[in-house]
């Protein structure tokens, strides 16, 4: 059951993160259908190419207070949103009995995996357009597809039995939120987003969780050119990927910017290139003819390269950096990495 | 009985990078070894500061073995890999370092196995597993490898 509801998963994390154009006709459908479930008529619709054009579009005849920066008092994403979270109070009324450990199995392969991947991946490009952290993230959770995938994996999976009405509803949520991108919802118009055209991402969580990397250009791009550069899902300024430098990177406040920008240079290389001074070297202890060489980085940091204790398929040992406080003795910087003392580190017998 | 990368493999079912030897005997190691971002440390070494919780769950290591950790991206496991009735382990361990994410009790030889690190084998005793951590300046951070 377990593999089933990972199987439903991954089908519904393929159609989060489609880069197939929007299919409009679907989509105006069924958010026309759900702004008649809150007593309205369906909205004019705009379709814009990128959230961030989505963000920048005012249509014609917007009051004052629908305006963008004020999207969390909008009354028409939060009705949608009390419809959303209804019809889940409603749907797991139907769960008999509560709680079952089936269910909740079923919840953890599909409903955190999905969330998350939806937050790292396509949360930073709406994060990058609003220019400031989505903190009030409810409409934008209402739109997320790990909810709708939740109750299609305990129906289709886990032998939940829902009523008509309840599906036709769950319908609707899912063509409103898989036949196009991001929509924002005002009470005459609908603005609503093409999905990206490029989405790279690397997998890594237990349950599928994937989130955006991308060596060599953006790992997000719109047709409009709006894009997201990112390294193993921390977003990154263009640079870091496009052309990593020592000066940028030594004028670079965000710590965790630095390192994605050296981890893409290479640890030997930014080195050499930075032309770091070498405090001390010491034999590796368990890793017979390698040497862990230390080097001053910044004030009150060191940075140890160290080498692997196995050999990469082509036959070399990767070098690696690791940044530690301002010790003098290589051992003690290494021993430190593992909390122990020089003395400790000392007796490594083998590493690999 | 000699046991090498083939011999964990067909155990446990994972499998190991092709480039690594499968059939030299994976050496055993009864002192201090580290496999990529983890360690492993005879507890007398860590005596005094690093002791397993109160009421500990002591739990078998069964025959597919038992993950330790998962690197980031990728996902490649550190499983520890015992002969049945021969390791019982525990994750709740008390460590002032906070390095510490188990320990296990070993009355034969054990391994650890990695995709691209290989084996390592660790002779009967008692073991704490940490990870490694790294500091830029107040930030602190667990290495990933």
């Amino acid at each position: 059951m377990q593999r089933e509801a990972a199987a439903i998963r991954e089908t519904w994390l393929g159609k989060a993160l489609s880069t197939r154009p929007a299919g409009r006709p679907a989509a105006e459908a069924a958010i026309s259908g759900l702004y008649r479930l809150i007593g309205l008529p369906p909205p004019r619709f705009h379709w814009v190419s990128s959230p961030a054009k989505g963000l920048a579009t005012v249509p014609p005849g917007t009051r004052a207070w629908e305006s963008i920066d004020r999207l969390t008092e909008w009354p028409v994403p939060r009705r949608l949103s009390t419809l959303a979270a209804t019809l889940r109070h409603e749907l797991d009324a139907r769960l008999r009995p509560r709680g079952r450990p089936f269910d909740q199995i079923v919840r953890r392969t599909t409903y955190f995996p999905l969330q998350r991947s939806v937050t790292s991946t396509l949360v930073p490009p709406l994060n990058a357009a609003h220019e400031s952290p989505v903190h009030r993230r409810t409409w934008y959770d209402t739109l997320s597809v790990a909810w709708i995938a939740e109750y299609d994996a305990l129906r289709r999976a886990a032998g939940a039995v829902f009523t008509g009405e309840q599906r036709r509803l769950l319908a609707l949520w899912t063509a409103a939120t898989t036949s196009c991108g991001w929509w924002w919802p005002r009470e005459d118009t609908c603005v609503v987003s093409e999905r990206p055209v490029a989405l790279h991402t690397e997998v890594w969580g237990e349950n599928g969780e994937v989130r955006p990397h991308r060596e060599d250009g953006p790992a997000v791009r719109y047709a409009d050119g709006w894009d997201l550069h990112a390294w193993h899902g921390m977003p990154v300024p263009a640079w870091v990927i496009t052309d990593p430098s020592v000066r940028r990177i030594a004028d670079e406040p965000n710590v965790e910017v630095r390192r994605c920008a050296i981890e893409h240079m290479g640890w030997p290389a930014y080195v050499d290139q930075a032309g770091l001074r070498l405090v001390a070297t010491a034999p590796d202890p368990g890793n017979p003819g390698c040497e862990l060489r230390l080097y001053d980085m910044r004030a009150g940091t060191r940075v140890l390269l160290a080498v692997n204790g196995s050999q990469e398929r082509d036959g070399h040992r990767r070098r690696y950096g690791l940044t530690v406080p301002a010790f003098d003795d290589p051992i003690a910087a290494a021993g430190w990495t593992y909390g122990l003392s020089a003395e400790h580190y000392s007796l490594l017998q083998r590493r690999t | 009985m000699t046991v090498t990368l083939a011999t964990l493999t067909r155990r446990t079912g994972l499998t190991v990078l092709d480039h690594l030897e499968q059939s030299v005997r994976i050496p055993v190691v009864d002192g201090l070894q580290a496999q990529g971002d983890l360690i492993v440390i005879p507890l007398t070494m860590l005596a005094g500061s690093v002791r397993a919780a109160l009421h500990t769950a002591w739990r078998p290591v069964p025959p597919a073995g038992v993950e330790l950790l998962r690197g980031e991206a990728g996902g490649n496991p550190h499983t520890l890999v015992a002969d049945p009735g021969t390791c019982l382990w525990t994750t709740q361990v008390a460590d002032p370092d906070h390095l510490a994410i188990g320990m296990f009790e070993a009355r034969a030889a054990v391994y650890l196995l990695h995709p691209e690190h290989g084996g390592t084998g660790c002779a009967p005793g008692t073991y704490v597993v940490r990870r490694q951590r790294e500091r830029e300046g107040p930030r602190m951070r667990l290495v990933a490898d």
